[in-house]
């Protein structure tokens, strides 16, 4: 028993030393954070772009975009195997007890990023933001109501608009899976 | 010790006496009639800033618009957001535009009873009677959900509503909403939206153990938001450091995209998704403009 103890101690505080010499993160959980971290930067560097604060660049959004499509769909979730929670981790619980939900997600970033590299030839919409038209040509209905998804048709869509709709992926997928901070 | 037991007794009949004054205490004012002609669009939009759809609503979970939303669930308690649609009798399809006024702006229900600051009514008080009757119209485009949202869980002592009106007392602010003749038009105009519908500070600012906000800390940031959450410093100097500016603030609240390039998790996203994604760029703007100027 007592050995027991001792010999998990020693195991421990030997992953407590590992983990502090990675400075926090190994293993799958660095993996995983340096993916994300990877494409955070893309972000920062197209973002500027929507935002009307550099000059647009459609060679760069497509590179963002298959930068974003490179880790969506599989390449995201097999870097959550099951159990790899806790410690230095930020993923939530839910991430496995709401697998199909954050498939559906990890999914649904590669379909947008794709739909980005093909919306990226169009360019800049006139106007800011994705829902400005939810003020003037919508119903009230859907004013009041829920957001539903209509077909989609990158090919029309402005890059700035296919852009939130990988953002807003992003966000939905940190609102439940990423510890809140 | 005779003295003592009739002193202990005088307090007791006293508290008592007080007692039954704070829970027969009426609270607030009858509103005046409202006879002006809402605006539908308006309404929407206000609706949306407010938070009033994304709060009582639960899209996640397949509930209609206005149906009662996600559970709050708090120190005190869960409480969750009561149906608003225009049903008779579980929602709020009886109710008089003065009844809804009240609630809106006062925090009083149509018996009289104060709602929980859960609630962000101390937000909405300087909401204008043409408000009111924009938001009261759009509400009247609700469909009617035949169903109630779950009474809220709440424990001995905050299950007593009469203990509202010393919350009231002691910790209902008016939002600080008027307007400073030396700013610029947008500051005045996002000065009005983040200390009023918008009320940023409901989670931004810390509360003390009574689920009171401390005034001094305005913007501080709160650790301890309902279900975990944590809401970061948004002052000026915390916006200015994290290298905020009013661009990337106006496009991070229509798409959660902030400036390292990360996308909000949290609450944020909710409101992002649910609010201000729906307001428009100038609105926005007058909103970012305040906030990194908020100090002055």
């Amino acid at each position: 028993m007592i050995k027991k103890t001792i010999i998990i101690a020693a195991v421990t505080s030997s992953v407590a030393v590992t983990a502090l010499a990675h400075g926090g993160a190994t293993g799958i959980v660095k993996e995983r954070m340096d993916a994300m971290a990877v494409m955070g930067n893309s972000v920062k560097a197209v973002a500027p772009m929507m935002r009307r604060e550099v000059d647009y660049d459609a060679e760069a959004v497509k590179s963002a975009a298959q930068v974003f499509a490179r880790h969506s769909g599989e390449a995201m979730t097999k870097l959550f195997p099951e159990g790899s929670g806790g410690g230095a981790s930020e993923v939530t619980p839910e991430v496995w007890s709401e697998w199909s939900k954050f498939e559906e997600l990890a999914e649904q970033l590669g379909a947008y990023s794709n739909g980005l590299a093909l919306a990226a030839d169009n360019g800049l919409g006139t106007s800011m933001g994705s829902a400005g038209s939810m003020m003037g040509s919508s119903s009230t209905d859907s004013m009041m109501g829920g957001t539903t998804t209509p077909m989609i048709d990158f090919t029309s869509m402005t890059a700035d608009i296919a852009f939130n709709m990988v953002a807003q992926t992003c966000a939905s997928c940190h609102a439940t899976f990423r510890e809140k901070e | 010790m005779r003295t003592e037991t009739k002193l202990l007794g005088g307090f007791g009949v006293l508290g008592a006496v007080a007692l039954g004054g704070i829970i027969f205490w009426p609270v607030r004012t009858e509103p005046a009639e409202i006879t002006l002609q809402g605006d539908v669009q308006r309404g929407a939009y206000l609706a949306r800033v407010s938070g009033c759809i994304s709060c009582h609503s639960d899209f996640e979970n397949g509930g209609a618009s206005l149906s009662g939303g996600k559970g709050l669930s708090t120190e005190f308690g869960t409480f969750y957001p009561p149906n608003l649609t225009t049903d008779a009798t579980h929602g709020i399809g009886g109710w008089s535009v003065e009844q809804f006024a009240k609630a809106v702006r006062q925090g009083i229900s149509p018996e009289g009873d104060p709602y929980y600051p859960a609630f962000s009514y101390p937000f909405y008080a300087d909401m204008t009677d043409q408000d009111i009757a924009d938001l009261w119209v759009a509400f009247q485009t609700v469909p009617p959900v035949n169903e109630s949202a779950p009474e809220n869980d709440v424990s001995f002592p905050f299950n007593q509503r009469w203990g509202l009106k010393l919350w009231r007392a002691a910790y209902l602010y008016d939002p600080d909403t008027e307007s400073d003749p030396t700013k610029s038009d947008a500051w005045n105009r996002g000065k009005a939206l983040v200390n009023g519908p918008a009320h940023c500070a409901a989670c931004h600012t810390p509360r003390n153990f009574a689920g009171g906000r401390i005034l001094d800390a305005r913007f501080e940031g709160n650790d301890a938001l309902p279900g975990d959450s944590k809401a970061p410093a948004i002052t000026p100097s915390t916006l200015i450091e994290g290298d905020w500016t009013v661009s990337n603030l106006v496009y991070a609240m229509q798409t959660g995209i902030t400036p390292s390039g990360d996308a909000f998790g949290g609450s944020m996203t909710e409101v992002v998704q649910g609010n201000t994604r729906f307001m428009s760029p100038d609105d926005l703007e007058a909103m970012a403009t305040y906030l990194l100027d908020s100090s002055s």
